[in-house]
């Protein structure tokens, strides 16, 4: 997906002369013909998260298009009001790749985590977050928001689906599948474990990309008893008000196959923490066959 | 003190008065810069707002923006009764800082959290590089403002990239010394590749003559003007009570102060 990106950002920065991309010292190496031929528009502009987020809205002031590429957690939680004030509040523009995601760099420990990342930017209204599955989908994505003056957060994943590659659309889930004892939401590179553990279920599953905005209107089609499962690669909870919302007035009943609330002082390999915290297809069986057991009318066991 | 001068301070003591809220020791300290860059240096007018070429003024320090709209007033961009009137209301325009999305044009940021006007208007400065034009990016700072780190990381961004075009003024009301201690900011400026030239900030003779020398130099470094100015200047009150730095006036006090700001 990483590769796939900084291909795009080549062939922007050569064709839009609008374009401007920064990187916080990562991944000049597939970029260095661009960094040599543009140096104003594509550079490694420096180790300053929070300060180019401000850069960035004055950039977008005066009619560019940035694209800023770093590393999640510094990207989103260093610069929180810089996105909050100079691009959300003023409704500037600005694309932010960030790579990482929850647990990529697995053995360097929790200042690379950003599990929080969704939940922090749906507290900023305005905001956009897109999780692509794969890199086809980060490119479609990608050229659907980049110049819609939002300011758009991408979460890049080293671990992308393998299998399932659906095409997507921002702002839409897409139905994977329709069944009527449960709802699945599967987000972003958990597509594959969903569909593994669902193969034989009679249940809906939701493919999320876009997750700010949130399709509330495709959820609301398949309340399925209030049955819901949420599959996401990030902390638990961070879609909860979403799945409230979409179904507002009737009684959910919610379960999660998502990352415990803790700080992770585990390392090991991506797949050693996923196996930990339970984001497997085996734990998203059992949680749905525990889900489609229960009864009726109780709300977020 | 120059006649518009008095003026300026008056309508930000009338604003002030109207809305309830303001940081007025704060204004009275940079009103003759910001007069002295609409009135003297920037390429700005009424017709200009929305030019690609125009000069930007960006409003850092956000506690001062009731500085703002009287020279905005003063410049017919905006209605002395509409802001007035209007001031601090639910559905108003007009606030103690800036919402630049309410307006077409003629505010060029939002202010209020310090540290955010600096690196905005280097990134303006940056874009205007890149799209060859020519507007220069004027941002008020104040000198308690450069605690924050990210005043720094834009002024190694600006050095680094040469932008000639972007002014830092930093109204230097010695904020920052009950504080810490800044030590020498012009040294400071100047070890990031900074022109630098220190002035009266209230002797508006002075500040045109500096702006006027800077904008000729344009030989690839930011430029930095550290205007020396007294919180309060232009109310004997103001200046001895630091209460002011965050109180609006009664109708009593508007009247003392007011007849203050007349007779200096």
């Amino acid at each position: 997906m990483r590769r796939a990106f900084l291909n795009r950002v080549n062939e922007m920065i050569e064709k839009e002369k609008d374009t401007v991309f920064f990187t916080v010292d990562i991944g000049m190496w597939a970029i260095k013909e661009s960094m040599e031929k543009y140096p104003e528009r594509c550079k490694n502009v420096g180790i300053f998260e929070d300060g180019m987020m401000s850069i960035a809205a004055g950039m977008a002031k005066a009619g560019l298009i940035p694209v800023i590429f770093g590393i999640q957690p510094y990207l989103i939680e260093r610069a929180l009001e810089q996105i909050k004030l100079d691009l959300a509040y003023q409704k500037f523009g600005a694309n932010i790749i960030g790579t990482g995601a929850s647990i990529d760099y697995s053995k360097y420990g929790y200042s690379h985590y950003c599990p929080e990342d969704l939940h922090i930017i749906k507290a900023i209204p305005g905001c956009e977050f897109i999780a692509p599955g794969t890199k086809k989908q980060f490119l479609q994505l990608f050229n659907q928001t980049y110049r819609n003056n939002h300011p758009t957060f991408f979460r890049i994943s080293d671990y992308p689906n393998k299998i399932y590659d659906p095409d997507v659309e921002f702002n839409k889930a897409v139905v994977i599948k329709e069944g009527k004892t449960a709802t699945v939401i599967a987000v972003s590179v958990m597509l594959d474990n969903v569909m593994e553990a669902c193969k034989d279920k009679d249940v809906t599953v939701l493919y999320y990309t876009t997750l700010e905005p949130f399709d509330y209107q495709t959820l609301s089609k398949y309340y399925n008893e209030g049955n819901i499962l949420v599959v996401s690669p990030q902390f638990e909870g961070s879609l909860t008000f979403d799945v409230v919302k979409a179904f507002e007035g009737k009684p959910v009943n919610i379960r999660e196959v998502s990352f415990k609330r803790e700080i992770f002082r585990n390392y090991g390999t991506c797949e050693e923490k996923m196996n930990y915290y339970g984001l497997t297809k085996e734990n998203i069986r059992l949680k749905l066959d525990k889900l489609t057991e229960t009864k009726n009318g109780i709300i977020c066991r | 003190m120059q006649t518009i001068s008095k003026k300026l301070r008056k309508t930000a003591l009338y604003l002030s008065y109207k809305c309830k809220d303001g940081n007025l020791q704060s204004v009275f300290s940079c009103l003759e810069i910001i007069w002295v860059l609409y009135d003297k240096i920037m390429n700005w007018s009424r017709k200009k707002a929305n030019d690609e070429n125009r000069d930007y003024f960006i409003i850092s320090k956000g506690q001062a923006t009731l500085a703002l709209y009287p020279v905005l007033i003063e410049k017919g961009f905006f209605d002395f009764k509409d802001v007035a009137n209007n001031i601090g209301k639910f559905d108003s325009r007009y606030c103690i800082q800036t919402d630049l999305t309410k307006f077409e044009g003629g505010i060029e940021n939002n202010a209020g959290s310090l540290g955010h006007g600096l690196p905005f208007g280097a990134g303006t400065a940056y874009a205007k590089k890149i799209k060859n034009l020519k507007s220069n990016i004027f941002v008020l700072c104040g000198d308690g403002e450069f605690m924050e780190g990210t005043m720094w990381e834009a002024c190694l961004f600006a050095s680094s990239n040469k932008l000639d075009n972007l002014f830092v003024i930093i109204d230097d009301n010695n904020s920052a010394g009950s504080m810490v201690n800044m030590f020498d900011m012009k040294q400071k400026l100047e070890a990031f590749n900074f022109d630098v030239r220190k002035v009266d900030g209230h002797n508006e003779f002075e500040l045109e003559k500096v702006f006027c020398e800077l904008k000729l130099l344009k030989n690839g470094k930011p430029k930095a003007v550290i205007a020396k100015t007294i919180r309060g200047f232009g109310s004997e009150t103001m200046m001895k009570n630091d209460i002011w730095f965050h109180k609006s006036p009664d109708k009593f006090e508007l009247e003392q102060l007011t007849r203050e700001v007349e007779a200096l």
